[in-house]
């Protein structure tokens, strides 16, 4: 649960995630569990990307092996399958790497990164 | 397959229906060399999205066979990964198992014609027990039966890589040319390539592999799907080794590595073997039977093989959706979870660099 300073999207999604747990899902069939626990985790995913701009997570990443502003995902995967990009002109790679899997996962799953002792 | 226990009746528009049992049971018997194969029951199981699993209770006259038996009818599944292998192809790979001693739901027969029910399928016989991970991971006498089931499956895996591939043995089956984890990396980015989502983490840690890559002691059958997840237990014992539609020729220590990835592990994360008891209970039952021994220490490179593995399915199971149209929630959330195997492969080579063992 959030605090919310307006009645949009995110807060919606928040108390619809809300509902759908503590009422709809324990009320549903045993064989309906699965599911609704899929509907729960894709209703918390949907709100906490919405309170972040994954655009911009990207290019924290970008940034560090483009001019600013420029370079893709694609780009960067490209440049460290050729070799171009790799730990000897990158050191700090796998770190930065990892930066941005830890930005992700906050988003995607912050029970992970929990798990792994990072804080999410 | 299925969890046994959970038969409902038979829905409109699934592969087999009553019009097609006298078929069925008449195809069976000539199979069998028997007189007759009366299909008595037929039961669609719980569990099966993308193929469908079918309780037969059938009763077979004349032939070695002779007698009431309780089967499973599996069909080749409607939309499957590139590098899994037909119904028909796995049942060739389930029967040399059984051949080499494997514990495997007995395969009975198998047709590769569409004809008969409308798609492929396989009959093996039906074998007691569950196969959901979660479940066995957390069965409150995990403790007791544990180490006990993991050297079982130790001794079962190292029987799988008994079969090598000499003349005439599963001859469909490519036998690799180069180093079969270098093999492994080329096809996950020939995978990459067509996925809608670039993957620079994914990217490094292949190219680590490809650099890393260790040579073979030897080219054996490699089950290809060996996890929690995949075998049946009943009371703690093992009663069978599941789908073996990723069967192929390679590198025995994937099978161990992927067997011990965490993300098999279920969320027993100190249970190394696949979430269910230390690793050297694993190893223990392994080295007990198989002819060339496996250290803890050769695996490590085979876990990062196993983790960058998961993620790239993760992705095309995604792409399922995005690309193929398939509006499946479960695929979806599979799509998002290529981070959480890519953040272990990291860890792991930091990890092996830190220590100096690789470059």
């Amino acid at each position: 649960m959030s605090e919310h300073r307006r009645l949009g999207a995110e807060a919606l999604l928040d108390l619809v995630a809300e509902a759908f747990k503590a009422e709809i899902a324990p009320a549903l069939p045993a064989d309906k569990r699965y599911l609704a626990a899929m509907i729960g985790n894709a209703l918390d995913i949907a709100r906490r990307e919405m309170a972040v701009e994954e655009e911009a997570l990207g290019f924290q990443l970008l940034d560090h092996f483009f001019d600013d502003g420029d370079g893709t995902m694609q780009e960067l995967s490209r440049a460290i399958r050729s070799g171009e990009v790799n730990d000897k002109t990158n050191p700090d790679l796998r770190a930065r790497l990892k930066a941005h899997l830890a930005n992700e996962l906050k988003v995607r799953n912050p029970r992970f990164l929990g798990g792994r002792g990072v804080k999410g | 397959m299925a969890d046994v226990k959970d038969g409902t009746g038979i829905k409109a528009g699934t592969a087999l229906q009553p019009d097609s049992f006298a078929a069925l049971g008449a195809w069976l018997a000539s199979e069998l060399g028997a007189e007759r194969v009366a299909i008595v029951e037929a039961a669609l199981l719980a569990g099966g999205a993308v193929q469908q699993n079918w309780r037969l209770d059938v009763e077979v006259t004349g032939g070695a066979r002779a007698g009431k038996h309780v089967w499973v009818l599996r069909t080749d599944a409607a939309a499957s990964l590139d590098v899994s292998l037909d119904r028909l192809s796995e049942f060739r790979c389930i029967e040399a198992a059984h051949r080499a001693g494997v514990k495997v739901a007995e395969p009975i027969a198998a047709s590769g014609d569409g004809g008969l029910i409308g798609r492929p399928f396989a009959v093996q016989a039906l074998v007691a027990g569950t196969a959901q991970g979660r479940r066995i991971v957390r069965d409150p006498k995990l403790s007791e039966f544990g180490d006990s089931l993991a050297r079982e499956l130790g001794r079962e895996l190292a029987r799988i890589h008994s079969v090598r591939p000499t003349a005439g043995v599963l001859s469909f089956l490519p036998v690799p040319v180069t180093n079969p984890s270098r093999r492994e990396v080329a096809q996950m980015r020939k995978g990459l390539d067509g996925a809608s989502e670039a993957r620079p983490a994914l990217e490094y840690v292949l190219s680590w592999l490809d650099q890393n890559a260790p040579e073979p002691a030897a080219i054996t059958l490699v089950h290809g799907d060996f996890r929690t997840g995949n075998y049946m237990v009943d009371g703690g014992r093992l009663t069978a080794v599941l789908d073996w539609e990723f069967c192929h020729w390679g590198d025995p220590r994937e099978d161990l590595g992927w067997f011990i990835a965490r993300c098999w592990r279920f969320g027993n994360d100190d249970k190394v073997a696949g979430g269910i008891a230390k690793l050297a209970s694993l190893l223990e039952g392994y080295n007990e039977i198989a002819d060339i021994k496996v250290a803890a220490s050769e695996l490590a490179y085979f876990e990062v093989l196993a983790a960058s593995r998961w993620a790239a399915i993760s992705l095309l199971q995604g792409d399922r959706f995005i690309k193929g149209g398939e509006r499946s929630l479960e695929l979806a959330l599979t799509g998002l979870m290529p981070p959480e195997m890519e953040w272990d492969a990291l860890d792991i080579i930091d990890r092996l660099m830190a220590k100096g063992r690789v470059t």
